[in-house]
């Protein structure tokens, strides 16, 4: 990966196209590209966030306007289908999206507040997730881990930071004292999954650590971490 | 017409739910914000039919990437507003730009309900307000006009006569003079 290499330093040109691509006015083929940027370099979404929090007073000049009702109709039947009931799907990517929240409401104490009266209804069996919140002091790699415990899957989110050209991000768990034991190589992807082996099974427990670190291309070649950790964080059970 | 009993709180907590899947949520979410996201759809497309169509998909990308708004610091209403505008605008810039100038010489002209008279009115005495007030009167109108209605350097370089490159050095200064204001 390598949608980093282009990037200059100017800070003030990265600042005008933020704005400009808030604002609206570059051509569609532009747009497409700043689009692009945005997914993949948390540098430049934060400055376009900036502008369009600068902007949005401008939204009041937006009247609200009555649809009708076949736009809901509609919606629903291209997003659930026909006759789909309203309930709450269950399973393991609900459960991801659900731990993925209160995992980042960890990072913003306030959100808690909201979070957590919301979510606590929809959790079925407390004690078979851990969570962990990976970040790292001189990097902007972060990622929410989410272990489940009846799966033996790890669900990873990417929230931000790239990879080094020609590097794999590799997950390590740290029990106690004990060496780091690798988990494998983490897929590219906003929302991947690790499956767990029977014998790494019991080092994923309350207080242990995951780590990521930097390695060559398909890992580690020593079974051990070779590069710079850019992430970790403590495993909670919740 | 939308109901306005939902604060910016239960706006919040509505798309917190949606991130989780939760179908009842996105029904109230949709209740309390597809008249205000209609309405960007429909100022920046100028045609009904589209603008249907664009809120459909504005509402898919909600439901499909709630849990993207849990790590940004914009207000809940802002944020969806940013996708409705964002998608709204990607199509405008995706027609051929014949069909754009037909549907500005046949329905801007008297669809659109002054958009500067009519957002200086609904009180935006706030900071950014002050400051646009600081911009020569036709820069202000360019930045108030390319915002609300999607206008691109093109369309408003035509408008007010001036070079291209004019255009975005003009609005490019402003918006420069804008952040500094904002920031004294």
């Amino acid at each position: 990966m390598t949608p980093g290499e282009d990037r200059t330093p100017d800070a003030g040109g990265d600042d005008h196209l933020a704005a400009e691509y808030v604002l609206g006015v570059l051509p569609g083929n532009e747009r497409e590209v700043l689009a692009r940027r945005i997914a993949t370099d948390a540098g430049f979404a934060r400055l376009v966030e900036a502008w369009e929090a600068r902007l949005s007073p401008l939204n009041s000049g937006y009247d609200e306007m009555e649809v009708p009702a076949s736009v809901k109709q509609a919606l629903d039947a291209r997003l659930f289908g026909h006759g789909a009931p309203a309930t709450p799907k269950s399973g393991l990517l609900q459960s991801l999206a659900f731990w993925r929240g209160l995992a980042v409401a960890s990072l913003a104490a306030f959100f808690i507040a909201i979070a957590i009266p919301l979510v606590l209804p929809v959790a079925t069996t407390p004690g078979t997730r851990l969570v962990a919140s990976l970040a790292g002091d001189k990097t902007d790699v972060r990622y929410l881990a989410a272990y489940d415990v009846r799966s033996s899957e790890i669900g990873l989110s990417h929230l931000a930071g790239d990879r080094a050209a020609g590097h794999d991000f590799e997950l390590w768990i740290i029990k106690g004292k004990e060496p780091p034991v690798s988990l494998g190589v983490i897929p590219a992807g906003a929302s991947v999954h690790l499956a767990v082996t029977p014998a790494h099974r019991d080092l994923i427990g309350s207080g242990a650590l995951f780590a990521i670190s930097l390695e060559p291309r398909g890992g580690s070649p020593t079974g051990k971490p070779t590069g710079p950790v850019v992430a970790s964080g403590d495993l909670r059970a919740l | 017409m939308v109901p306005q009993q939902f604060t910016s709180h239960d706006v919040t907590k509505l798309i917190v739910r949606v991130s989780l899947k939760d179908r009842a949520a996105f029904d109230l979410l949709y209740r309390a914000t597809s008249a205000k996201l209609f309405g960007v759809c429909l100022r920046v497309l100028s045609d009904r039919a589209e603008a249907e169509e664009a809120l459909q998909e504005v509402f898919v990308k909600v439901w499909t990437k709630a849990d993207r708004f849990v790590v940004s610091e914009l207000s809940p209403i802002s944020w969806l507003v940013a996708i409705a505008r964002n998608h709204a605008i990607d199509r405008i810039r995706a027609r051929s730009p014949r069909a754009a100038a037909i549907d500005e010489a046949s329905e801007l002209a008297d669809a659109r309900p002054g958009p500067e008279a009519q957002a200086i009115a609904e009180g935006e005495r706030d900071r950014l307000g002050a400051c646009l007030g600081e911009l020569e009167a036709d820069r202000a109108a360019a930045v108030r006009g390319a915002y609300l209605n999607g206008d691109s350097y093109a369309e408003l370089a035509e408008r007010f006569s001036v070079p291209l490159n004019t255009m975005r050095t003009w609005l490019r200064r402003s918006l420069m003079k804008l952040k500094e204001c904002l920031e004294r």
